[in-house]
């Protein structure tokens, strides 16, 4: 409610210095139809974009939300309805007029270029735009700093963009499409890699934006993010438009109904006997500048989340526990015997196992079949008498692939054809036909349906009652509040909260308090 | 601050290479004082006028991205085919040799810039089977004898020098005018990269071509320009260098791509692409050129040359790696 | 129709080439080509550069390539003719030869060994440290024979590549003894299930607690050792040890491993693809030279086909992706 609140008011002080006519309309989309072969990518999909507003596009992954930023930016074109530009009905809009529209897409890469300065970066396109056959490098650095202080960002006009941070990218990819005179700018998830101080900076950068009568569409979907910037929302689901409007008439129960197309489910994970059987105990674990002291025990059935922002430590933890940056001080100690991880071997030698982040480049091997990923970390065992029993290899995809329940006509497939969901499930199965003593899930749920969500959570909690220490690391609360009976909260590398099912009632909204604020350090 | 950027300066790969020619210089100048005379330069500069030019070529096909193995077969081409047409046909032009030599280069690099642009093939693996081909049709087709005899007027371009010098013991050393083409080359080359949106547009295929893509660069267009660059003057440099030996040899220069891929990384050139200077090419040259010739006066045998060009270039490119492999655990800004 | 449903794609289209050749044989001159001669020849020569193009087809499988074969082909003849030299020449006993042989393989190892460190832990891109890796190794066998070949070596080491028992070559069961190897070793071990990963998603293989670092190693060092197999063969089959020998084989193991159907980017290939385009470029090469044409054009042959192959590649794999949008 507080969150509400808070929007509510944005809106309101925006409203009292506008300079510009808020109910122009920059870009009107209706009934935009779109389809690939036979798949029917957008099935109708309304949208409506003021200058000076900021509107966000919310859906789950696949949705067609990037076909929808493709057709709107010209890179592919709608089979029907309506695309109404500045009041101007338009036809078969090419990526290029789109630009010299003012339509700017911000991709989730940035598309910049590592091997040139800032200042090259952010001129670059305006200098191909106005067709300019001679770089002037002193217009450049102008423009550079003109556009860094139109969105109030401070870079060294000269260095290389391969040296900057994340945010920094994505502050040249701003500039650079400011610079081009944008009218409007798509911001696609722009959050995600971001870290809290960073996403806060990046909303004082589009507040300001905003205030000039830049349009502005975000592609989101954390629903904390949306209250703190957005003006409105539309919602897409499968392709169809679901709803829009107004950002203060959706609670969250709204929100989630007209994301999922579900009602919020508020069930909690108790598991059915919590033994005192100690899997996992991790004893003042720290890595410089990542975390620092973290302590926490998973007994038998216990699921263990940890939570916090991008940047605050969660995800370092699962790395340290993995290998891949190793922890420099501290203990863990694996079913009674303690354990040295100094690098991935370490970690898969005592059995414990890693379903990464970045679930396409780190986690699958998109070319390869079914039957080849999921035997990718336990190929070892099945060199048996001197060669590899491909027959067992095949046996063992074939019980993963039912016991984990992977919609497939055969495992020679490769993965790619896979959906995001089945894929996980492939992941996972990969990783528990290792016989893991533990399993840490890094983002499980990200791009994965809600069906194959709730399948997935049974088949960890069936891993926590077998005695297999389970932690999954997220930042979506109410997942983490529905399936895991003990919570970590990280913020700057600190572990803040340990919260217990059986002890306290946990609560979302309590969660976000203790890492969204900065909770009085400064 | 500014102490930090000096030390950046002074550490760079470009003063590394500096450093070692001045130790190299330094050391052959130590056991052979002849070494110290303005006669080492025109030597110098005749061996590494030729190898200068395709160095160029070759950083910049580097820089977008790309890489091509084919010009010496280019080259070796345009230096056999118009004088061998020439001399049946009792022809005798140098416009029209020239002419004939950077259209052969030209037809080879647009076969390069489709294959790889538009067929998408891997850049070495097409340069490769294309100098395969090129080598093998100039054999094929034209012969494989040595042509001693090559047009007069064309010969006689080897006599024409900008600048002769006689040393104290009496010898006379004279610069060929065509060291011109490599330092009009370097210059025209460095402003078109540096200075004009062509230029950029190289550097941004090379840095992230799908970004290039979205920008608005034709990054097809680039990359033929690209290839085209490299294959006119491969096929210029090959009919200088025929000039130079006042003989057409259809295999000398064979096998030279090498020493040049090693010069223009040594030079500070990324093999991944869009890295690279035209000044960091040329200290490349000169400290490949000054191994290559003057080795012989430290006292190590001619046989010790490839093993040691070699060792440069793994030492070299291992600098080159272990520093990107610095710059990229470095603290961000 | 139900074995040909066995064979892929690239298979069929290689069995296809083999029909192409060999009618034209039998139409342009049968009695030269399918004479028994001939036919021997066939087998003394293709098995010198077949060995080395299975290294090839390993790195590039990883997902790299190595162009410095030839160079590691070339210096462990040397140091093979260098030992046999210096233990008694001509005279050299069957011990000599062992232990040339021995140090050729581990010469071939350990520049394997350091392609695979410079690539697999300094991170300096396959082709370019196996480019400067020919460059080095050449250099090196250049420094050990000061410029002409090293002659003078026993009858023994000799008649490996050119002796016969009961007909046929000894080297043709050298080259099957390794294409059973290579093909055992990549289907049916941890290591060759751990290269095509490697090929085909490193982070991922990296995330599968796969121990990248050493399959690169292992990788090029066996690569380096076929690559000094190779070398045995061709220094016994000129009786000398030089270090610019075979200069054309790596374009040549390039052009077959791409023939072979192996994917230049890694991940994909197949021992029984990559054979037959061996043997089907001795059938071409062989053909050439009975019809008595100028063995020059071979270059342009090979690089023709090379180029035509990729382009066969690239273009149906595009046309596949284009179908499953």
């Amino acid at each position: 409610m507080e969150i509400c609140l808070k929007a509510l008011l944005y809106g309101a002080l925006l409203k009292r210095n506008e300079g510009f006519d808020m109910a122009e309309v920059f870009l009107k989309l209706e009934n935009i139809k779109k389809s690939f072969g036979g798949v029917k990518a957008l099935k109708g999909v309304n949208l409506e974009v003021r200058k000076g507003e900021v509107l966000c596009l919310a859906g789950e992954n696949g949705c067609g939300k990037s076909t929808l930023i493709k057709v709107i930016s010209g890179a592919h074109d709608a089979d029907s309805g309506e695309y109404i530009l500045d009041g101007n009905k338009v036809d078969k809009l090419k990526p290029i007029d789109a630009i010299r529209a003012g339509i700017q897409v911000i991709y989730q890469d940035f598309a910049v270029f590592p091997n040139l300065t800032v200042a090259e970066n952010i001129a670059m396109n305006n200098s191909l735009m106005t067709g300019a056959k001679v770089m002037n490098w002193k217009r450049a650095r102008e423009l550079a700093i003109e556009a860094m202080k139109q969105v109030g960002a401070n870079m060294d006009p000269d260095v290389l963009v391969e040296r900057l941070t994340v945010a920094n990218k994505q502050m040249v990819a701003i500039c650079r499409a400011i610079i081009n005179d944008a009218k409007f700018l798509i911001l696609d998830e722009p959050t995600t890699a971001l870290t809290k101080k960073e996403v806060e900076n990046l909303f004082q950068i589009i507040r300001r934006l905003k205030e000039k009568g830049i349009a502005i569409m975000i592609v989101n979907h954390k629903l904390d993010e949306i209250y703190e910037i957005a003006d409105k929302l539309t919602i897409i689901r499968n392709g169809e438009y679901v709803s829009s409007g107004d950002i203060s008439e959706y609670d969250r129960a709204r929100f989630i109904r007209d994301l999922t197309g579900h009602d919020i489910v508020e069930t909690t994970y108790h598991p059915e006997k919590v033994s005192q059987d100690e899997v996992l105990k991790v004893e003042n674990l720290s890595r410089k500048g990542a975390f620092e002291n973290v302590s926490f025990t998973i007994n038998k059935g216990d699921v263990l989340g940890v939570t916090g922002l991008l940047g605050s430590g969660r995800s370092e933890i699962g790395d340290a526990i993995f290998g891949i940056a190793p922890a420099e001080t501290g203990r863990i100690v694996l079913n009674g015997n303690e354990v040295k991880i100094k690098g991935i071997e370490d970690a898969v030698s005592n059995r414990i196992a890693y379903v990464p982040e970045d679930r396409l480049t780190q986690g699958l091997f998109l070319e390869r079949s079914i039957r080849d990923n999921m035997v990718a970390a336990s190929i070892g065992k099945y060199f048996k008498k001197g060669k590899l029993d491909h027959k067992q290899i095949a046996d063992d995809t074939q019980m993963w692939i039912d016991k984990v329940a992977v919609v497939t006509a055969n495992d020679l497939v490769p993965i790619r054809t896979l959906s995001g969901g089945n894929a996980q499930k492939v992941v996972i199965a990969k990783w528990l036909n290792t016989d893991p003593q533990l399993i840490v899930l890094n983002g499980p749920t990200v791009g994965v349906d809600i069906g194959s969500k709730s399948e997935i959570f049974e088949i960890l909690h069936e891993l926590a009652k077998e005695g297999v220490g389970v932690i999954v690391i997220s930042d979506d609360l109410s997942e983490l509040v529905q399936n895991c009976n003990k919570i970590i909260v990280m913020r700057n590398g600190q572990a803040v909260a340990h919260l217990d099912q059986a002890d306290e009632l946990v609560n979302e909204n309590e969660l976000y308090g203790m890492f969204s604020e900065e909770g009085g350090e400064q | 601050m500014k102490s930090i950027k000096w030390k950046e300066v002074l550490t760079s790969n470009q003063m590394f290479i500096i450093y070692i020619i001045a130790i190299l210089s330094l050391a052959i100048g130590m056991k052979n004082s002849a070494f110290f005379d303005f006669s080492t330069v025109i030597t110098l500069s005749r061996a590494l006028l030729v190898t200068l030019c395709f160095a160029i070529c070759e950083m910049v096909v580097i820089i977008s991205g790309g890489i091509d193995v084919s010009f010496p077969a280019v080259a070796c081409a345009a230096l056999y085919i118009p004088v061998k047409v020439m001399t049946d046909a009792e022809i005798d032009n140098v416009f029209l040799a020239f002419l004939f030599a950077a259209v052969i280069g030209l037809v080879v690099g647009i076969v390069n810039a489709i294959l790889i642009s538009i067929l998408k093939i891997p850049p070495l693996i097409a340069t490769l089977g294309v100098s395969s081909m090129t080598s093998g049709a100039l054999l094929t087709f034209f012969g494989t004898r040595e042509i001693s005899r090559i047009p007069e007027s064309v010969s006689a371009l080897s006599k024409v020098f900008i600048l002769n010098y006689t040393n104290a013991s009496g010898a006379t050393y004279s610069l060929t005018v065509f060291i011109l083409v490599p330092i009009i080359l370097c210059i025209a080359v460095h402003l078109i990269l540096r200075y004009t949106m062509l230029g950029r547009g190289i550097f941004a295929i090379g840095g992230d071509q799908n970004a290039a893509r979205i920008a608005g660069f034709n990054v097809i267009r680039l990359q033929f320009i690209v290839y085209i660059f490299s294959g006119v003057m491969a096929g210029i440099a090959g009919m200088i260098y025929c000039i130079l030996c006042d003989s057409a040899n259809p295999l000398n220069l064979m096998g030279s791509e090498m020493m040049i891929i090693a010069a223009v990384v040594v030079g500070g050139t990324r093999i991944t692409g869009g890295h690279g200077s035209v000044s960091g090419t040329i200290l490349g040259v000169i400290l490949i050129a000054l191994i290559q010739n003057n080795l012989i006066m430290l006292g190590v045998p001619t046989y010790w040359q490839t093993f040691v060009v070699g060792a440069v270039i793994v030492i070299g490119t291992s600098i080159t790696s272990l520093k990107a492999k610095a710059v990229e655990q470095n603290q961000k800004v | 129709m139900k074995i040909l449903k066995k064979f892929d794609h690239n298979t069929l289209s290689l069995l296809g080439m083999y029909v192409v050749v060999l009618v034209a044989m039998l139409i342009l001159n049968p009695s030269g080509y399918y004479s028994a001669l001939n036919i021997r020849s066939m087998f003394y020569l293709f098995p010198e550069y077949g060995v080395l193009t299975f290294g090839m087809m390993l790195c590039m499988i990883s997902g790299g390539i190595d162009l410095s074969l030839v160079g590691i082909a070339n210096l462990s003849g040397v140091v093979a003719a260098y030992i046999m030299v210096h233990m008694g020449g001509t005279e050299a006993g069957a011990g000599a030869i062992i232990l040339a042989i021995v140090a050729a393989l581990l010469v071939g190892a350990v520049c394997g060994c350091f392609n695979g460190f410079l690539i697999g832990y300094v991170k300096i891109p396959p082709m370019l440290v196996t480019l400067c890796g020919l460059q080095l190794y050449t250099g090196l066998a250049m420094v050990i024979t000061t410029g002409p070949g090293i002659t003078g070596l026993p009858q023994g080491y000799i008649s490996i590549a050119n002796g016969t028992f009961a007909g046929m070559p000894y080297t043709f069961p050298i080259f099957a003894i390794v294409t059973l190897v290579v093909a055992f070793v990549l289907k049916s071990t941890t290591y060759g299930q751990k290269v095509y990963f490697l090929g085909s998603n490193a982070e991922a293989s990296r995330y599968s607690g796969i121990n990248n670092l050493k399959v690169i190693i292992t990788t090029y060092l066996i690569s380096g050792v076929l690559g000094s197999i190779s070398g045995i063969l061709s220094s016994s089959h000129y009786g000398s040890g030089k270090s610019n020998y075979n200069t054309s084989y790596t374009l040549l193991s390039l052009l077959i491993v791409v023939l072979g159907g192996v994917h230049p980017d890694g991940g994909k290939g197949k021992v029984i693809g990559v054979t037959l385009a061996i043997v089907l470029l001795q059938l071409i090469s062989s053909a050439f030279s009975i019809l008595r044409i100028d063995t020059v054009i071979t270059d342009l042959v090979y690089g023709a086909i090379l180029i035509i192959a990729l382009i066969i590649t690239n273009v149906s794999a595009s046309r596949a992706a284009k179908a499953k949008k």
